[in-house]
């Protein structure tokens, strides 16, 4: 676990697996990934996308949540780049009540925290659908700065959508500490929500394949 | 395949890949990748042609390769579609001429006109983007001659000679491109003798 102020940082696994199943079929998983063609993703293609980025050494997927435990969503680096040391970040609010909140935020930078203070980067990407106001939101409050627009790049539910790029500078990081302080965060105490019950299944069929002789 | 006025776009085969180690080992590539320089040996290049040549049919659905040949046949280089996606119905193009002693002399300006041609009027493509250094002048102006607006600028994304530079982007939608033959036109293209 990597600490935060309002969220932590956890292995995407376990309840995870299990809550991606609905998240990667919603949309604030869609607005995460914009380029990608809309389409349904089965149980079989949701396992198949968390071991392909468990496997890739240059891009995770990592779990947030609240410091109740409570499971927020995704934080992704892909095309970690050594060269340029460059990374493209992006996140999703699974649980859509965190819609806009600080343990977005929190998510975000502890993102970045890790990229510029563990991998060394020198630069994030980041981009949003221009009318993702609460991505926008949140990467402006974590310092990114916006550097164009691609005009009518994305269709979009029938129409052509531009799309803001974002860019954060290593020299324009003050570190997460400083970061955290001037932001001053505010926890929204959203009651956790129940565990999934698929889990228990998994874990029944498991034991039973254990037991079994 | 597609004619020009300067040149033809034609298929990418032997008579390109036979040039390749020496345009890769060349500065031709610093440019191309945007800053890599390397030294390949020629075991590596081949090695890399029998990948290509291994994924052409897996890629075939996002990229189009062309050679970039002159009217009396010598291969220059190539140019491309890549990343095409066709919910959104746009690609990314990338171009190389690898004959520094060809560059500035309009040649990479017509293989653009003939690709962006080929890919409103045959692929359907909707917008068509591309992205070079900041210090790349001549992909730049080449763009804007073919009527790319500039769309971003993303600061020191690239390390190129010991220094950062920005990536700049353009991109030019279907409803912007007046056509080949006004451009042609408009930016005086002329056949001429070879140099
Ligand atoms: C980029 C490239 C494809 C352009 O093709 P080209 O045949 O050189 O381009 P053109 O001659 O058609 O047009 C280039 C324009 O840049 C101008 N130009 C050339 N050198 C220049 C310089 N140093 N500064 C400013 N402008 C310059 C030319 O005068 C010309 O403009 P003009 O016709 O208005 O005078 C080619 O130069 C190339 O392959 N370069 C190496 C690889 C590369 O950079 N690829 C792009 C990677 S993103």
């Amino acid at each position: 676990m990597f600490e935060g102020t309002l969220v932590d940082l956890v292995p995407f696994e376990d309840d995870y697996a299990t809550y991606l199943e609905s998240w990667m079929n919603e949309e604030a998983w869609f607005r995460a990934h914009l380029w990608d063609r809309r389409e349904p993703h089965p149980e079989d293609a949701v396992k198949k996308y968390i071991e392909k980025m468990e496997k890739n050494e240059r891009a995770a997927l990592i779990g947030y949540q609240t410091k109740a435990g409570d499971p927020i969503g995704g934080l992704i680096y892909d095309h970690e780049w050594s060269r340029v040391r460059k990374v493209e970040v992006t996140f999703f609010t699974g649980d859509s009540r965190y819609e806009g909140t600080d343990e977005v935020l929190d998510g975000l930078l502890m993102l970045a925290r890790y990229c510029f203070e563990t991998r060394n980067m020198h630069r994030l990407d980041a981009m949003s659908l221009a009318f993702d106001e609460a991505r926008i939101d949140a990467l402006r409050r974590a310092g990114f700065v916006h550097e164009g627009t691609l005009r009518q790049h994305i269709r979009w539910d029938g129409d052509y959508v531009d799309v803001e790029l974002y860019g954060l500078l290593e020299d324009e990081w003050p570190g997460y500490a400083a970061r955290i302080e001037a932001l001053g965060l505010q926890a929204s105490d959203l009651e956790p929500k129940p565990k999934p019950e698929k889990k228990l299944e998994d874990e029944k069929a498991l034991d039973e394949k254990i037991l079994a002789p | 395949m597609l004619e020009g006025v300067l040149v033809d776009l034609v298929p990418y085969g032997k008579a390109f890949l036979e040039n390749e180690r020496r345009w890769y080992n060349s500065e031709v590539y610093f440019w191309g990748t945007a800053g890599d320089r390397a030294v390949f040996t020629r075991a590596q290049v081949e090695r890399w042609q029998a990948e290509r040549a291994e994924g052409a049919e897996r890629r075939a659905s996002t990229s189009v390769w062309f050679g970039i040949l002159t009217k009396d046949g010598k291969p220059l280089g190539d140019i491309a579609l890549d990343e095409m996606l066709p919910h959104h119905r746009v690609a990314l193009i990338g171009e190389m001429i690898g004959e520094p002693e060809y560059w500035g002399g309009g040649y990479g300006t017509d293989a653009l006109l003939l690709i962006v041609e080929y890919a409103f009027d045959w692929l359907d493509l909707r917008k068509l983007w591309l992205s070079t250094m900041g210090i790349n002048a001549r992909m730049q102006r080449a763009a804007l001659k073919v009527g790319f607006r500039e769309e971003a600028r993303r600061r020191w994304f690239w390390y190129a000679d010991g220094v950062w530079t920005d990536d700049v982007m353009f991109g030019l939608l279907r409803d912007e491109w007046p056509g080949r033959d006004a451009l042609v036109e408009r930016l005086g293209l002329r056949a001429r003798e070879e140099v």
